[in-house]
């Protein structure tokens, strides 16, 4: 079973594919924690299928809006909290 | 009697049918926003929730305290059936705070029935709502008051800044630089000290209302709250600073700011109606102790397309500011509203004028003082300015479409907004502009201005007495 995030961006092309990156998400994991922040270090994928054992990662504009498509994510590392 | 907290309130509502219990389940997750929206837009009673989805029985969440005229009027102790409603709550609020009342400080509270500390704390607790969907994260903080103490002086400031659920241990939240807690922040920050915070939930509804408003620089919201319930506010202090917080609070929120850094917040969807500043790193509390009252109510106020709770409070409370500050400039104001359904930021004063370009005169005195009211109308002392239609007949008729409009592009702002750019919110740059409804004042009385024809001017006494009297008989029934 996939998990599930999000992540807010002012673009699409602010997210960079297939190399390591560090953004902060959102566990959308239902529950009493739904919605914590985690600042990660990822794998993205703008196809859910060409990046095995990814999860989905939904992706907000920076007022909220969702993109209608959801990407992919492979966390490879925690960071922390938040962003430093 | 003031309601010592928001148990005593929520029944006080019940009595006057303003409150509706909801004994079915909710989901915290954008349901309940959706039912504080929908009775915010319809004025409805405020909606109590009693079972909130995947939580313990027992917390539950009292939504839009005071978004309505007339639970305002019940949390002052007034009757909410008053023919002249606005009219009675400003002149009782006029009132109350002329008065000087000091909080006083306790040792028991039930604020402390439970305690929680270090890692025993974790804020998903409690049911924070998910208000709107789009927003970026659950807020815990919508109706609320963040405490925190000057440094170098005496003075707490009790202020209302939206408190968004970052994770277990900490809250991110905005500070505009207009803030009053931004000026006490900057001070820490420039001395390199932690700065301690206080978050208190579900006070009683008079210092939530005092922590909503903007007093000046060095001024006690717990004494304003004081004057304003007639009674003094018990305080309390805390577990791991000297703050002290209400002692009726429903939660308790102990931490600190987190330095060097700022946290990811928002959107939000907020009381100018909008959604208008985008997801910022913003400052952020770590928190390090929780108390609580045992089955505790949070408190939620949904913000969007007014009239809300801020709306309400901030109205009322701008209206009296404006209104003082004007009649210590010796300005000839009759009465000053801020209509709640513009979020605060259109304000309309009634003038008598005793000299040329009062109405400008009122403007350099508003826009000068103040980063949220951008559009103001200056009407006669004839027009009723709780009176919309009044307002906008004078608007149309007598305001000239030149001369009468005065507008300025050099004001100061905040990132909330809706009509400024993103450079210009950036910069919180804004702009104003004031429309004088009254008639220039060196035009003769006598054969310039146009008299006003309505049943009351343009009729003698006698003839209307007589229509009154026989109105019923010409076959009228209201």
């Amino acid at each position: 079973m996939r998990k599930e995030y999000d992540t807010f961006v002012e673009k699409l092309s602010d997210l960079t594919e297939k190399r390591e990156v560090e953004l902060t998400i959102r566990d959308l994991t239902p529950g009493q924690h739904k919605y914590e922040s985690r600042y990660v270090r990822a794998i993205l994928s703008n196809s859910i299928d060409q990046l095995q054992g990814g999860d989905v990662l939904w992706i907000r504009f920076a007022l909220g809006f969702l993109h209608p498509k959801p990407w992919a994510i492979k966390i490879t590392e925690e960071l922390g909290e938040y962003q430093p | 009697m003031a309601f010592k907290d928001n148990r005593d309130f929520i029944e006080g509502l019940s009595k006057t049918g303003d409150v509706v219990s909801i004994k079915q389940e909710i989901d915290w997750n954008l349901e309940m926003g959706a039912i504080v929206r929908k009775a915010n837009e319809k004025r409805e009673a405020a909606p109590f929730f009693e079972k909130v989805k995947g939580y313990p029985d027992g917390f539950r969440i009292f939504g839009a305290p005071l978004a309505t005229e007339r639970r305002l009027a019940v949390s002052m102790g007034l009757s909410p059936d008053s023919t002249e409603l606005l009219r009675n709550i400003q002149e009782e609020y006029e009132r109350r705070v002329r008065s000087r009342i000091k909080p006083v400080v306790v040792s028991k509270a039930p604020c402390k029935e439970n305690v929680l500390m270090g890692d025993e704390v974790d804020l998903f607790m409690f049911p924070a709502p998910m208000v709107h969907e789009g927003d970026g994260g659950r807020y815990l903080g919508t109706w609320h008051m963040v405490i925190t103490r000057d440094l170098g002086s005496d003075w707490v400031n009790w202020g209302m800044y939206r408190l968004m659920v970052y994770n277990r241990r900490i809250l991110a939240s905005i500070c505009e630089s207009y803030t009053h807690l931004h000026a006490i922040k900057a001070k820490y920050e420039n001395q390199k000290k932690p700065m301690p915070v206080a978050i208190a939930i579900g006070a009683d509804p008079i210092s939530s209302f005092a922590a909503a408003t903007q007093l000046g620089i060095g001024r006690s919201e717990a004494d304003f709250a004081s004057a304003l319930r007639q009674e003094p506010v018990e305080l309390v202090k805390c577990e791991t600073n000297d703050l002290l917080v209400p002692a009726h609070a429903e939660i308790i929120l102990e931490g600190e700011l987190v330095q060097g850094t700022k946290i990811a917040e928002g959107p939000f969807g907020e009381y100018t109606g909008y959604r208008s500043n985008p997801r910022e790193r913003q400052i952020a509390y770590r928190i390090n102790a929780i108390t609580y009252r045992n089955n505790p109510i949070l408190t939620m106020s949904c913000m969007g397309m007014p009239v809300d709770d801020s709306a309400i409070v901030v109205g009322l409370t701008t209206q009296v500011a404006i209104k003082r500050h004007l009649q210590r400039h010796g300005v000839p104001v009759t009465d000053v509203y801020v209509p709640p359904e513009t979020g605060s930021y259109l304000v309309i004063v009634g003038v008598k004028p005793s000299y040329c370009n009062t109405a400008s005169v009122i403007a350099n005195a508003i826009f000068s003082t103040s980063r949220a009211t951008f559009k103001l109308i200056i009407v006669d002392a004839d027009v009723d300015v709780f009176d919309l239609n009044q307002v906008l007949h004078a608007l149309a008729t007598k305001c000239h479409p030149v001369r009468g409009i005065r507008v300025s592009d050099r004001e100061a702002s905040t990132q909330l907004t809706p009509f400024l750019s993103s450079e210009e919110k950036k910069w919180r740059k804004g702009a104003s502009v004031a429309f004088d409804c009254t008639w220039p004042f060196e035009w003769s009385k006598e054969s310039e201005v146009p008299l006003r024809i309505s049943f009351d001017e343009a009729y003698p006494e006698e003839v209307k007495r007589k229509v009154i009297q026989n109105w019923a008989n010409y076959g009228f029934r209201r």
